[in-house]
């Protein structure tokens, strides 16, 4: 063992003596208190009692004796009177000596930097947990933003069902809709004897006949590039030359009108084919969308008035169009003059029977 | 009869506020984080006995190898503490356990999910807390700020500790 000076000794025991304050206790095999000394008033030891057991009166000595590994460090034990001490138990001479060494200004210093260095810590993962947070939020978002778009474009879709392309673009742009169009080709098609079959043939071949009609006659406006305008009842309104003008309009109606009489006959109900009272008119007309909540594009004017009137007084399976329609249609259509008829509100008309 | 009872959890999981609330009833808000070892008594009274608590409350630990096993030389109990805003402090918990196991043999503990208050950041599922309930574990879901279930919890521990 290296030896100090006895002066050098002798100062770093007092220096250790008083910068720590040692306080001892002797606990002897029956575990009491056999002896205390050193500063143990700086401890609050003061009133412990010699020969009574250790655990009983030092409550953080309760389970630690008899202990097989010694000698034993506790660093930084806050006592009860608020001091801090190292203790450290040891054997010596049949007994178990307790060493209190005081280190409260350690442990504050240390509480100081380590107080910091978790409030960085607990900061950083908060930041961590929000910035999370955040991310999926932010996906959150993105995905109620894709529903959003798809919600849109099935808006647009049904947009687009109801009205034509060109028109549902001006309404979306919030422009008012009201055009006079000078040459359209109007045709209005019923079906014959309509109401006698609906009591007939019950409520559910019913639609499915209107079904039937109105889908028919969806799919060939398409074909031919006209524009379903409205269903009346059991009446459908079809345009030629809308909203987009062509000058061919008499004759696309035209075609448009005997594919739609064949069309609907290949399907039975009842046991009955479809029959159709078909008229045609040309002339100029007024078209606007109306409403405000339910949209609805029409058309308005006399040539309208005079197509519906046309396709009333129409025969069963005959196209019937006006001398309007006929002047400008081209010579592959076969018609033939019908005799000149009185229309209400109208007067006598010539008309002709388009026959294919 | 007085037992000794350990504190073991992460830093700043509420392990000295959970003491402060069971011992002296009192909440706060401000974090000061353990250095070395702070003890507590509280005397719990039971169907047929009053038991001495001797809490001790041990630093919290980031780094699970700085922590001293021998501070829980004499425990007959053990409360582990995780947070329940913080995931990773129930893993802590966990493995301190093992440790003070390998060292000392399997002891009663209760596990306590602290910070019940905090519910809109609560970063642990119920299913995994049950999972816990079905080993048979005693789960406490407290809150020091509240109080909610904590004296439940120690109460639970010491008529453990007393069987």
């Amino acid at each position: 063992m290296r030896r100090l000076p006895r002066e050098v000794g002798s100062w770093i025991y007092d220096f250790f003596y008083n910068e720590h304050s040692v306080a001892y206790l002797k606990i002897d095999a029956r575990l009491c208190i056999a002896a205390k000394g050193g500063n143990v008033e700086h401890y609050g030891l003061s009133s412990l009692c010699i020969g009574k057991p250790v655990a009983d009166q030092l409550e953080f000595m309760e389970g630690l004796l008899p202990c097989p590994e010694l000698p034993c460090h506790m660093a930084m034990v806050e006592l009860p009177n608020g001091r801090v001490a190292d203790l450290h138990l040891f054997t010596g001479n049949a007994c178990v000596w307790l060493l209190f060494l005081d280190t409260t200004a350690e442990r504050d210093n240390k509480q100081r930097l380590q107080q910091k260095a978790y409030e960085m810590t607990l900061l950083e993962e908060r930041e961590r947990q929000l910035n999370e947070k955040l991310q999926s939020t932010n996906e959150a978002l993105r995905k109620s933003q894709e529903g959003l778009s798809r919600e849109y474009q099935r808006a647009e879709s049904l947009l687009l069902n109801i009205l034509p392309a060109s028109i549902a673009e001006r309404l979306k742009a919030n422009k008012k809709i009201a055009d006079n169009h000078a040459e359209v080709s109007v045709l209005f098609a019923d079906i014959v004897g309509f109401t006698e079959r609906t009591r007939s043939v019950g409520a559910v071949t019913t639609l499915a006949m209107l079904n039937y009609f109105f889908k028919t006659a969806d799919r060939l406006s398409e074909r031919y590039g006209c524009e379903k305008i409205k269903t009346i009842g059991d009446c459908v309104m079809v345009v030629a030359g809308l909203p987009l003008a062509r000058s061919d309009h008499a004759n696309a109606l035209a075609r448009y009108a005997l594919e739609l009489r064949k069309a609907v006959k290949r399907e039975r109900f009842a046991g009955e084919p479809l029959r159709l009272r078909i008229g045609i008119h040309s002339g100029p007309i007024v078209a606007g969308v109306i409403g405000k909540r339910r949209f609805a594009y029409d058309l308005w004017g006399e040539t309208v008035n005079l197509a519906s009137r046309i396709q009333t007084s129409a025969e069963p399976d005959e196209i019937r169009i006006s001398d309007a329609t006929h002047q400008l249609l081209g010579p592959k259509f076969v018609c033939d003059p019908l005799e000149e008829t009185e229309l209400r509100g109208t007067g006598r008309v010539r008309m002709w029977r388009l026959s294919a | 009869m007085q037992k000794k009872i350990c504190m073991l959890g992460g830093f700043s999981v509420g392990k000295t506020s959970l003491v402060r609330r069971f011992v002296q009833s009192i909440f706060s808000d401000t974090y000061l984080t353990t250095v070395g070892v702070k003890i507590d008594k509280k005397s719990v009274a039971l169907p047929n006995r009053t038991v001495d608590l001797i809490l001790w409350d041990l630093a919290g630990e980031d780094d699970i190898g700085s922590f001293r096993v021998s501070n829980v030389r004499g425990a007959t109990g053990l409360v582990l503490v995780a947070d329940g805003t913080r995931a990773a402090t129930l893993a802590v918990a966990l493995t301190l356990r093992e440790r003070v196991e390998a060292e000392f043999g399997a002891m009663p503990f209760v596990l306590l999910f602290n910070k019940s208050d905090l519910r809109d950041r609560w970063a642990i599922s119920d299913r995994e807390i049950d999972e816990f309930r079905q080993l048979g574990w005693q789960i406490y879901l407290t809150s020091a700020l509240s109080g909610e279930h904590v004296d439940d919890a120690f109460h639970q521990l010491a008529s453990m500790v007393t069987a």
